[in-house]
């Protein structure tokens, strides 16, 4: 309890445009030149900083440790005796993280928020001599306040409206929930970056990626796991996803293809030249590989393209009980059940039912009986309109595709109807 | 509804939201048709432009006619170095600038590029309003319809078609060609002035020639086409083609130059009327070389204005939130992107605006907007110089030790000058 009090005594913030630029002093008064930056060692949830990085009065680059700093004030910062200054080139060592040169200014990912944000100035929170990163600020107070402008405008705001929010703490953000996008590797240890960026939804990380800049995109895109990349790959538009395929390698590429739904990794591949689709097709597992090559035959506007051939499709002397057991044992395949479809041995599309229907009704009941008349079906050549029409009138979840024989060889879930038709608009 | 697909829906609705935001993106930077360069030529030759042009070439006849030439040069140059940095880093230039520069130089170049685009909207919504006098429309019925048109077309409009009328508006630069037409030029004649430099050796002379380089080379256009090519999705590898849409656009821009210099050079030059703006040029050609030319003149300044109108404003928003990284884009709700909205529609009302109040000077105003651009210019070309040659950013697609002299020697020439029409530009405003 003591200790812990003596902590919060010994303990203070500081900003980061509070030190940069600082004039660096050692024990004998002698001054070493300017701060200009500082190297902190992530893993941590609060990562230390190790040390400084000064430029002499003649330009060159000189590292200090930071236990040999002995504090800190307005003008300057104060070396012990015993600091040691090494010269060092402009590269960052390795698994080491330099602040300017790779936080401050440049955008990161706010995985909570799950947006990208610029890095206004950085907060630090200093314990026992041990400066440690605690924050980022991405508030329009940080970028006032590396103006310079701070304390007039704190001033200003204070004398004019002292209620307002401008003078609450601001846009800090942990660093541990933000996720930094610099190229160089080893800032963070994979599985911790996995972990992280799979809290956001695809459909977010899809946002944040289309908003990125080529290097970016594909360092971020490249820490995501298999799953996360396949999901966050349906969501983005075709030329940011064609560009991500083609810069991981083929068979990074065909591992993610795989774990897309079939529907939609015909549809990236299908914008693919010729060359590098049958290239990722061989890199594929069979079964995955055969979906798409079916699906890619299709013109992608028309039904056929935008079908899933995975499907609830059970043969119309099935019992309840039987589709029911089939169901369980196809769960991991089947993301969602919309709807069952009963065909004759010929594979001609019968009737449908609920996964409701198929719950009430006696077990040993056949599904002959208990299916119901398909209210419609669209041919494999039709236009997105007559999907959506037809989705529409009989207010239908997942509308059947056939063959002009009557087979069925597809359906379309009206998930993927809204943005399709939402994109002709 | 249940819970699976209420989340889908709320999925979908965000892709749309973001391929909404997208589309307009590109949209404004036009890219998948007509590529970056061309566009940034014509929002080149907008309403300040066509003005400057039409003065030259009724005040000095064919005299500036040659400077054509180095300054379709230098603008290549320029162009060039901003649309490979676009390419190569994949970043727009406000980026760029606050990433290597910080945020108190961002902030200055910014606030004195928010000041010359503001001028540059006032100029543009100046030239709506004298266009369509000459139609008969008073400015105080024009400027707010199109105004309101121009936010409308933004931010309400459908991206699809908006994208149509732009390309539209891109064809119709050709009414100039046709007014030079017209005119019915000596063509030999204007053809040895293109190669054959002359001189005056008077102040009223060297600002012209100064005015002309001014008005063609703007701080805006570095920002607007790196961010085009960087929307455009270019790569280093696809540069080649870049390059030459710079190449095109750039010549373009000048062709329409030269026609319009033309114009006005056989007609007023020749029977010594004196104009002032480009509305006076287009009613002092129908007596000279008749209605057609002078109605097509008119019209051609309209669609300059307004297709300048409609994107410098856009354009502004953009480049100032990317540099203080804060949420863009016109599809991006009010509440979520605050500083954008506020942004846009701030630069279009305040734009409009001063052309409607009554006995404001327009032409300080303007001034005082070229000075803050030729302060502005040497800056943006020297940090431009500076990224293109960081290795660490560029690596070998850094300028080469040839171009660098060339990029050197074009920006020294362009300071030199802009320092002059800055002295010169402050004198007016103190006299």
């Amino acid at each position: 309890m003591l200790e812990e009090l003596d902590n919060l005594t010994q303990s203070r913030f500081v900003f980061f445009s509070q030190l940069l630029g600082k004039t660096v002093q050692s024990a004998d008064g002698q001054d070493l030149g300017r701060l200009v930056d500082l190297v902190a060692i992530p893993g941590d949830a609060y990562p230390p900083i190790e040390s400084l990085i000064v430029r002499s009065w003649r330009r060159s680059r000189l590292r200090l440790l930071w236990t040999a700093v002995a504090g800190y004030d307005e003008t300057r910062i104060q070396l012990l005796p015993s600091a040691v200054a090494e010269p060092v080139g402009d590269v960052t060592p390795p698994n080491r993280i330099r602040l300017a040169d790779e936080i401050l200014d440049r955008q990161i990912v706010d995985v909570q928020g799950a947006k990208l944000e610029r890095v206004n100035d950085i907060h630090f929170l200093e314990v026992k001599g041990v400066l440690r990163l605690a924050h980022v600020d991405v508030g329009f107070r940080g970028l006032v306040r590396r103006m310079g402008w701070e304390r007039a405008l704190d001033g200003a705001v204070r004398g004019i409206a002292p209620r307002s929010s401008y003078l609450a703490t601001g846009a800090l953000l942990g660093w541990k929930h933000i996720h930094p996008l610099g190229e160089a590797s080893g800032h963070m240890r994979v599985d911790l970056a996995q972990a992280q960026l799979a809290e956001l939804h695809p459909a977010d990380l899809a946002e944040i990626i289309e908003e990125l800049d080529r290097e970016q995109r594909i360092t971020l895109f490249s820490r995501l796991d298999t799953e996360t990349a396949a999901e966050t790959l349906e969501e983005v538009s075709p030329e940011v996803s064609t560009q991500l395929l083609n810069d991981v390698t083929p068979e990074v590429a065909a591992d993610i293809l795989e774990e897309m739904a079939p529907e939609e990794a015909a549809d990236v591949l299908s914008e693919l030249p010729t060359e590098t689709q049958s290239e990722l097709l061989e890199a594929m597992e069979q079964p995955e590989a055969r979906e798409v090559v079916e699906l890619l035959q299709y013109d992608p506007r028309s039904a056929g393209g935008m079908m899933t051939p995975i499907l609830v499709r059970f043969l119309d002397s099935y019992t309840a009980a039987e589709g029911l057991a089939e169901i369980r044992r196809r769960a991991e395949e089947l993301s969602r059940i919309y709807e069952v479809f009963v065909v004759d041995a010929a594979g001609i599309l019968r009737g449908h039912a609920t996964l409701k229907d198929l719950l009430v009704a006696p077990l040993e009941q056949a599904l002959k009986e208990l299916m119901r008349e398909v209210p419609g079906s669209v041919m494999v050549d039709a236009s997105l309109r007559e999907v959506a029409d037809l989705a529409a009138k009989y207010r239908l979840l997942a509308v059947p595709v056939i063959e002009q024989s009557g087979e069925l060889i597809g359906m379309i879930t009206v998930d993927d109807i809204l943005p399709a038709v939402l994109d002709a608009a | 509804m249940p819970p699976e697909l209420i989340h889908r829906t709320t999925t979908g609705e965000i892709a749309r939201q973001r391929e909404g935001h997208n589309r307009w993106r590109n949209f404004l930077l036009f890219l998948a048709v007509m590529g970056p360069g061309i566009i940034t030529a014509n929002v080149d030759n907008d309403a300040g432009g066509i003005t400057t042009y039409s003065v030259a070439g009724a005040q000095f006849g064919t005299k500036l006619l040659w400077s054509l030439i180095p300054i379709t040069l230098a603008l290549i140059v320029v162009q060039e170095m901003g649309s490979r940095m676009g390419a190569v880093t994949g970043k727009g230039l406000s980026d760029l600038i606050r990433e290597h520069y910080g945020v108190r130089v961002t902030f200055w170049i910014l606030l004195a590029m928010l000041i010359c685009n503001w001028g540059n909207t006032v100029a543009e919504f100046s030239g709506i309003a004298s266009s369509l006098q000459i139609f008969g429309i008073p400015a105080q019925i024009s400027v707010p319809i199109c105004a309101v048109l121009v936010w409308l077309l933004v931010t309400r409009g459908n991206a699809r078609w908006v994208e149509k009328i732009f390309l539209v508006a891109c064809v119709f630069y050709i009414a100039y060609p046709i007014s030079g037409f017209l005119a019915h030029p000596p063509w030999k004649e204007m053809l040895i002035a293109t190669v054959v430099p002359q001189w005056e050796n008077n102040r009223a002379f060297v600002s012209m020639l100064i005015g002309t380089v001014g008005t063609t080379i703007a701080p805006w256009m570095q920002f607007y086409l790196q961010s085009a090519v960087v929307e455009k999705g270019v790569s280093a590898e696809t540069y080649a083609l870049s390059r030459l849409d710079v190449i095109v656009g750039c010549i373009f821009t000048d062709v329409v130059a030269f026609f319009i210099i033309v114009s006005c050079a056989v007609t007023l030059n020749r029977s010594g009327i004196h104009i002032e703006t480009a509305k006076d040029a287009a009613l002092a050609l129908a007596p000279l070389a008749g209605k057609y030319c002078s109605l097509l003149f008119s019209f051609g300044l309209f669609n300059a204005s307004f297709f300048a109108a409609s994107i410098l404003p856009l354009s502004t928003a953009y480049t100032f939130c990317e540099g203080f990284g804060w949420e863009q884009g016109i599809g991006k709700p009010y509440k979520d992107a605050k500083q954008f909205h506020w942004l846009y529609t701030g630069m279009i009302v305040l734009g409009a605006g001063m052309v409607l109040i009554p006995k404001l000077p327009l032409i300080r105003i303007m001034v005082f907007t070229q000075v803050v651009n030729g302060i502005l210019l040497p800056f943006i070309l020297v940090f431009m110089l500076r990224l293109i040659n960081d290795k660490k950013l560029m690596g070998r697609y850094r300028n080469g030790p040839w171009f660098n002299g060339i990029a050197w020697g074009t920006t020294i020439i362009m300071v030199a000058l802009t320092v002059y029409l800055v002295v010169s530009g402050v004198q007016d405003l103190f006299a």
